[in-house]
């Protein structure tokens, strides 16, 4: 594992440690002072610091630095997180995020605003208001005081452990009177298969001050005895130093949860010669530069792993996994790589060579360790299969057609856990959307709080990965154009805090993913006005408000009044709709004037496989998602009933459905078919309702592997995507609800025409 | 004396002996057991807690085989990294050769 997968890796702890930073932060918003909330808080930005201390990431380090002072103010009740501190560590939180995509990918921030935002939090710590504008003077120096004692010339990566010490006195005072500390440092073997050093310590240790160290040997057993990782030695240590107890403390930041730690002060320097009495100290006056001075040779990659070698078993499974992945994962390869191929060009070649690290995701390892057996189990499934074709003579087919049908049902086994494998929760993205919020809100001056429901939701990771940009566009728009300004709202009856919802669930195999504001609505006159100026429909079109909500999606149309930076430009909706569409998925929005609109977009849970059922209609064959089929019924010609002059219904249990002729709406055939021919599907359309779907026959359930059409032919009403049979014909896959909008009389044309538009 | 007479064995140490080295040296100290020894750590330019830790077991397992282990050559760097972390290696400094 070289350098740059270690960075990696660091970079995806990250990306978790800011969103336990961010979810923690909007805890204690709401008003969690649970003491575990904020530990939560500052471990994540510690944890950030101290990785990128030792990948010298100093912009990060030192922006760090401030904020975890400040969360340790908060730590220890010095300062109440209100609703101003915590505006604040939202936005530090942020600059931190930026902070990590810019050492990852390049580019720069924005360092007035980092700059700024230091200030602010260096304010707090002392216990201030958040200044407004805080002196210029200050700036310099607070953006130097935690770098300057970095350093950062040596290239031990031992960045970290450099606190400013600046606070601290004088260092020519009389050494006779420095206080004195007796230090227990016991390190447990964690700490060394963490890759810490306990040399390392002792010798940032004796930096501070003058030291007598006593290494306890006791411990150690003998040579054939010992397991050479574990930890035996541990040491007394009395050193005399004017930095205080917290400077002792901090040489073990890191180190502090893989040892036994215990630091006593002496007032005066006689204690720790009592001490000195009855162990053998050895001094240990030396000029130590020689250490200081080692090589920087590939090796010191054990010295800078500080946090990476706390991840080290993270990386085993994520190699493991990903070797797994990378089969099912190339569909997902290429949006990496052009996203890849973007970075690298805003890059130098130093950083081209730690982007170019091939994109992973981690995954539990349980997933991990099922799939393995699944593969044990057909390794030997496999041999039982073939010894059966080898005695086929003696013992006939049923052993093999036994074997068979195991290797069939280990086959989808290991489908599945595959899927799992890819199968991320919508958190991240949701949490970025939190950021967005903000952002927006704080832009347009509205107040808006983002709720948000059932995260941990898991979908396929392209899925997710595909799902930002859109939400993003949809979130932007939700607050700029949904929400209205406080004053309005507060005259509508409302509370000027506009909520914004954002909630993800699975219904029937797919993933839901809905965005609701609390806002005016859609303006439905002003749409309509707008589609007209636009000559998107005729002046004197009739449409239903159903129909005017869906002319948002169409190109080049927006109702802002004013174009805002934010939104309103045009774009947006469509390319929405767009991206849903490309990911296999439908949006729908409904919208209440005066109580806000919905969006709901519901998408398919994983881009590769599908339980199905195999039907033919009018002689072609299609498979209808097992997921939407609720049961599967022979029409009685009793049951059939006509309704209006097209429609009929089917009676099921005493109670009417609508009957759907799928050869009709695909225009498979120019007739209705006579449903007592053959065999109605009842099925639940994702508007709530069930329809009963016609089709010829039924041939079986089967597994299929989703083939996009958009990506090999072009997108067709009706139908979802394509598949290749057995016996190697294509079939293709029911879009089901498209299908039953389209039997609600919106022609699938029409469908078409408006997509063509879009 | 029979046993002194076995024939003395030497071992170079790695420059750096960090803790993927650990289970290594461990590994060749069992190997050398039983002869006397005489250890070089004349190229050594990092050492860790763990290896010094392997090293003062295998002087003990060597002082209960009565074989003499010795350091023949020693780097500054080795010295002080002992020194600091409080582990006296006088007594197993080379004096008769």
């Amino acid at each position: 594992m070289d350098m740059n997968e270690i960075k990696e890796i660091f970079f995806q702890e990250c990306e978790e440690q800011l969103a336990e930073l961010e979810s923690g932060l909007l805890r204690l918003n709401d008003g969690d002072r649970d003491p575990e909330t904020v530990n939560a808080v500052f471990r994540a930005v510690h944890s950030i610091k101290g990785g990128a201390g030792a990948f010298g990431l100093d912009d990060l380090v030192s922006f760090a630095h401030v904020f975890e002072t400040t969360l340790d103010c908060v730590r220890s009740n010095k300062l109440e997180p209100n609703q101003d501190v915590l505006k604040v560590m939202l936005k530090s939180a942020d600059v931190l995020a930026d902070l990590t995509n810019v050492a990852r990918d390049g580019g720069s921030v924005d360092q007035a605003r980092s700059a700024q935002l230091i200030r602010e939090l260096e304010a707090l710590a002392k216990g201030e208001a958040p200044p407004a504008a805080a002196p210029v003077a200050a700036a310099p120096k607070a953006v130097a005081a935690p770098v300057a004692p970095a350093p950062v010339s040596n290239d031990e990566g031992f960045v970290p452990v450099a606190f400013s010490f600046d606070d601290f006195g004088d260092e020519d005072e009389a050494v006779a009177d420095l206080p004195s500390y007796e230090i227990v440092f016991k390190p447990k073997s964690e700490l060394y298969t963490k890759g810490n050093e306990a040399t390392l310590l002792l010798r940032d240790l004796s930096r501070l001050g003058e030291m007598s160290i006593h290494c306890n040997m006791d411990g150690l057993p003998s040579l054939d005895q010992m397991d050479p990782e574990a930890a035996y030695f541990s040491w007394k240590v009395s050193i005399k130093t004017d930095k205080g107890e917290d400077a002792i403390r901090s040489v073990f930041e890191f180190a502090e949860w893989d040892c036994d730690l215990e630091v006593t002060a002496h007032e005066t320097g006689e204690a720790s010669e009592a001490v000195a009495d009855d162990l053998p100290m050895q001094p240990v006056p030396f000029d130590l530069s020689a250490l200081d001075d080692e090589p920087d040779a590939p090796l010191g990659v054990v010295e800078e792993e500080e946090q990476i070698a706390a991840v080290q078993e993270a990386v085993a499974a994520a190699e493991a996994a990903s070797n797994v992945v990378q089969m099912a994962a190339s569909a997902s390869r290429a949006p990496a790589a052009d996203k890849g191929a973007a970075a690298a060009a805003a890059q130098n070649n130093a950083q081209q060579a730690s982007s170019a690290a091939a994109p992973t995701i981690r995954v539990d390892l349980d997933r991990v360790d099922r799939l393995i057996n699944l593969v044990g189990e057909l390794v030997i499934n496999q041999a039982m299969l073939s010894q059966s074709v080898i005695e086929n003579d003696s013992n006939g087919v049923s052993s093999i057609n036994m074997g068979l049908e195991e290797l069939q049902q280990l086959t989808r086994e290991i489908q599945d856990s595959v899927m799992a494998i890819r199968a991320q929760p919508v958190k991240p993205v949701f949490q970025r959307m939190a950021r967005t919020v903000r952002e927006i809100a704080d832009i347009t001056g509205k107040s808006v709080r983002l709720v948000t429901e059932g995260e941990n939701t898991e979908v396929d990771k392209t899925v997710i990965d595909k799902l930002a940009e859109p939400l993003t566009h949809m979130i932007r728009n939700a607050v700029d154009h949904g929400l209205e300004m406080p004053e309005k709202r507060i005259a509508a009856g409302k509370n000027a805090e506009g909520t914004v919802k954002l909630t993800a669930k699975h219904r029937s195999g797919r993933i839901v993913i809905e965005l609701s504001d609390d806002g005016a609505g859609i303006n439905r006159e002003k749409v309509r006005q707008k589609a007209i100026d636009n000559d998107l429909i005729a002046a004197d079109a009739n449409l239903s408000d159903e129909e005017i909500d869906n002319l948002i999606f169409h190109a080049g149309f927006s109702t802002a009044d004013k174009v805002s930076d934010l939104s309103g430009r045009g774009v947006g909706m469509d390319v929405v709709k767009r991206s849903i569409q490309a990911l296999g998925g439908r949006i729908n929005i409904s919208s209440k004037p005066g109580h806000g609109s919905v969006f709901t977009m519901s998408l398919p849970l994983t881009l590769a496989v599908l339980d199905g059922m195999v039907v033919t209609v009018a002689g072609q064959t299609l498979v209808v998602p097992l997921t939407a089929i609720v049961e599967t019924l022979q029409p009685d010609a009793a049951a059939i009933h006509s309704f209006g002059a097209t429609q009929r219904l089917i009676s099921i249990r005493n109670s009417f459905c609508p009957l759907v002729d799928v050869g009709r709406i695909l225009n498979f055939r120019a007739t209705q078919a006579n449903p007592v021919e053959g065999v109605a599907l009842l099925v639940e359309s994702e508007g709530g309702g069930q329809r009963a779907l016609m089709v010829d026959a039924i041939q079986g359930q089967r597994q299929v592997v989703i083939k996009s059409l958009e990506a090999n032919y072009t997108h067709v009403p009706g139908i979802a995507a394509a598949t290749i049979l057995g016996d190697g014909r294509v079939a293709l896959i029911l879009d089901v609800d498209a299908v039953v909008a389209a039997s609600r009389g919106q022609s699938l044309q029409h469908e078409t025409s408006l997509a063509a538009a879009g | 004396m029979a046993a002194k007479k076995a024939a003395r064995k030497s071992l170079s140490l790695a420059p750096v002996l960090d803790l993927n080295e650990a289970n290594a040296l461990h590994g060749k100290l069992m190997a050398l057991r039983g002869n006397p020894l005489a250890i070089d750590a004349s190229a050594v330019e990092r050492v860790g807690a763990l290896c010094v830790q392997v090293l003062m077991a295998g002087a003990k397992s060597w002082e209960e085989d009565n074989q003499s282990f010795t350091f023949a050559k020693v780097s500054d760097a080795f010295t002080k990294t002992t020194q600091l972390i409080g582990v006296n290696i006088d007594h197993l400094m080379a004096k008769e050769i």
